[in-house]
């Protein structure tokens, strides 16, 4: 947490889960060194991303309302402007990492997961 | 026996060989009976022959004896020479064996013994009246049997005694036609009865054997190429159920054998088909109740480790705390919500079934609502008269409470929640309608789904997507139905329908009904 305070620059990152507590936990791990974006379900984070600038990273629940997180991804992935965003994929549904790696995820965080691992693969993420 | 082979059970092929056998042995022994008389008869007859020919040489060879002796005596009379002695003493000595002899005989033959006796009586008054005193007085005096009287009554004698045995050889000689005769026609007869015996038997057999062939070795064949069939587990049909008796209850018992297998395979299939789904159904359920745990887990255990640190301000904890106090309520509500669906489902909560007025339970629920939301108000519309159901009042309180926190939860602007109960015949209606956001129509199918929340946590709607399943679950344990309708955007109505109870029971009889359940 404390290196990303050093940082001139606040990376973005797009947050997507139907749950309000999920979020508020993801925001609380990852701390006061970024920007969150938050979107409640696949069409929010969809209309976002068509929009707004770039995020540096997105994680992205599978079970989402309305546009699942696997529709998500594909449409991700088929956009040239947002091909390059690094996708971490944190679900219940640890069975699911294989399919979501294939549909292009760089990252899968399984639920529970312990808070410094996602520290870590977020960090590892934006250091590329 | 043989009316009941021919009549009673004359279908059982039993039965059918029985009566061949039994034709067989009547033609078998009609034939031998016949035989045997005819080669009998054949042979009596044979045997009259040889006795009618027999006789008839007696007869001649006594005839002989007799020409012999007039001959010897003739000369004797004539010549006096006594060389004629010694063949006449000859001839007589002959006679006194065969004369017995032919007498012997001709008893043999009916009617000709008498005619025999006579024939001995002259023959022996010839030799004693006659021609005994004629030989000695030939010896004596030869000159007076010299004469023609002498010869000549010797020549008439002998010649009525020669008629005698010519009618005797005309008889026997009758007697022994007839009997060849005879002999010929019976054994002519026994080849024409082995000849039509034969042939019946062979009709017989080849008749029995065109039987067997047809109605029990075709039949026999065609049930075990079916039963081949079977066995090598290829689609069998019904049979034709045909030959007699035994051989069509095969067939029958084939062919329900055939239909059973069929059935059981059917039914095995279709229980087979039950499980995979069943097991497929277990195992989503499995997924999707893990994954409904681990959702409140994620918040729980990843806001504990933080407050682990402890490098938050106390607002913060206060606010970790108490969201971790709510997840875990979440958790147990869902794990309470989860059971009782499933004690529901399978039949092991028990219900009462005691008679219930639902207007109070009605009116309790909005209350207790109403306290709950201040955004919505929630109106009862009652028509006076009672709700009587059967039921468990518990159970139906918490069904309505589930309808109404939905209708309060889906109208997140607020609004008017009408609740309304009609006794209406056979059956007790209660609707709750708000004017909420309606259920989209790609969502409607699926709404009585277990952990099924459509999209009401993304709008933030609390809930643990069993509240329906759960309603759903205690209206079916009440033989009732559940439904809706819905337009997206501008509310839905809940309906439940419930059998009506008979009419209201005195308190007593309630209080027993209470105690007793």
């Amino acid at each position: 947490v404390g290196s990303t305070a050093s940082r001139s620059y606040t990376p973005r990152i797009l947050v997507c889960d139907d749950e309000d507590s999920l979020r508020e936990l993801i925001r609380a791990v990852l701390g006061d060194g970024y920007a969150y974006i938050e979107a409640r379900d696949g069409d929010e984070a969809v209309a976002i991303l068509g929009t707004e600038e770039a995020p540096d990273v997105v994680l992205l629940d599978l079970m989402l309302p309305r546009i699942s997180g696997v529709d998500v991804l594909a449409m991700l992935r088929s956009d040239a402007r947002l091909n390059g965003v690094p996708v971490i994929v944190v679900s219940a549904w640890a069975h699911l990492e294989k399919e979501a790696l294939e549909a292009g995820a760089d990252r899968f965080v399984s639920k529970p997961f312990d808070p410094d691992d996602l520290v870590a693969v977020v960090d590892g993420l934006l250091a590329r | 026996v043989i009316r009941r082979l021919l009549h009673g059970t004359s279908d059982s092929l039993t039965a059918r060989t029985a009566l061949a056998s039994v034709a067989l042995v009547v033609v078998v022994g009609a034939v031998a009976v016949g035989l045997l008389s005819a080669v009998f008869a054949a042979r009596t007859a044979a045997h009259k022959e040889a006795e009618a020919q027999a006789l008839t040489s007696a007869t001649l060879e006594v005839q002989g004896l007799v020409v012999d002796l007039e001959n010897s005596l003739r000369g004797l009379a004539l010549s006096g020479d006594e060389h004629f002695v010694t063949p006449w003493k000859q001839a007589r000595k002959e006679l006194d064996t065969k004369l017995p002899a032919f007498v012997t005989l001709a008893s043999k033959v009916p009617g000709e013994r008498a005619r025999a006796l006579d024939v001995q009586d002259q023959v022996h008054s010839y030799i004693t009246d006659y021609a005994a005193p004629l030989v000695r007085s030939a010896r004596t005096e030869p000159e007076a049997v010299s004469t023609p009287v002498a010869t000549t009554v010797g020549n008439d004698w002998v010649n009525a005694i020669k008629s005698l045995f010519a009618a005797m050889l005309t008889r026997e000689q009758r007697s022994a036609n007839e009997a060849a005769a005879h002999a010929n026609m019976d054994s002519r007869r026994a080849i024409a009865v082995a000849i039509a015996g034969l042939v019946a038997l062979a009709a017989i057999v080849a008749l029995f054997g065109v039987y067997v062939a047809r109605s029990v070795a075709r039949p026999v064949r065609q049930v075990a190429d079916e039963a081949q069939r079977l066995a090598a587990g290829e689609e069998v049909t019904q049979l034709r159920e045909r030959g007699s008796g035994e051989v069509a209850d095969l067939t029958r018992a084939f062919n329900s054998m055939a239909r059973q297998l069929e059935s059981r395979q059917h039914e095995l299939e279709e229980q087979n088909r039950q499980l995979r789904d069943s097991e497929h159904a277990k195992s989503e359920l499995v997924s999707i109740v893990s994954h409904e745990l681990r959702t409140p887990l994620t918040s729980m255990l990843g806001f504990t480790s933080l407050l682990a640190r402890g490098d938050q301000d106390e607002e913060a904890q206060a606010r970790y705390l108490e969201i971790i106090a709510s997840q875990g309520q979440r958790l147990a509500t869902l794990l309470d919500d989860f059971l009782s669906v499933q004690q529901l489902e399978e039949g092991r909560l028990e219900l009462r079934t005691e008679w219930l007025n639902l207007v109070p339970l009605l009116r309790q629920q909005a209350e207790l609502y109403s306290a709950h939301s201040d955004g919505h108000e929630i109106v009862v519309e009652l028509d006076g008269g009672t709700l009587p159901v059967r039921g468990d009042e518990g159970r139906l309180a918490q069904v309505i409470g589930n309808l109404l926190s939905n209708a309060i939860k889906y109208s997140p602007d607020g609004g008017r929640v009408t609740l309304s109960g009609l006794h209406d015949g056979a059956r007790v209606l209660v609707r709750v309608r708000d004017e909420g956001i309606g259920i989209p129509d790609e969502e409607q199918e699926k709404l009585f789904t277990k952990f099924f929340r459509g999209d009401a946590a993304a709008r933030g709607i609390a809930g643990s997507g069993l509240g329906l399943a759960f309603a759903r679950a205690v209206v079916e344990a009440h033989e009732g139905t559940i439904g809706f309708t819905s337009t997206e955007g501008s509310g839905t109505t809940f309906e439940v329908d419930l059998p009506a109870a008979g009419a209201a029971q005195t308190p007593a009889q309630a209080k027993t009904e209470r105690s007793s359940a």
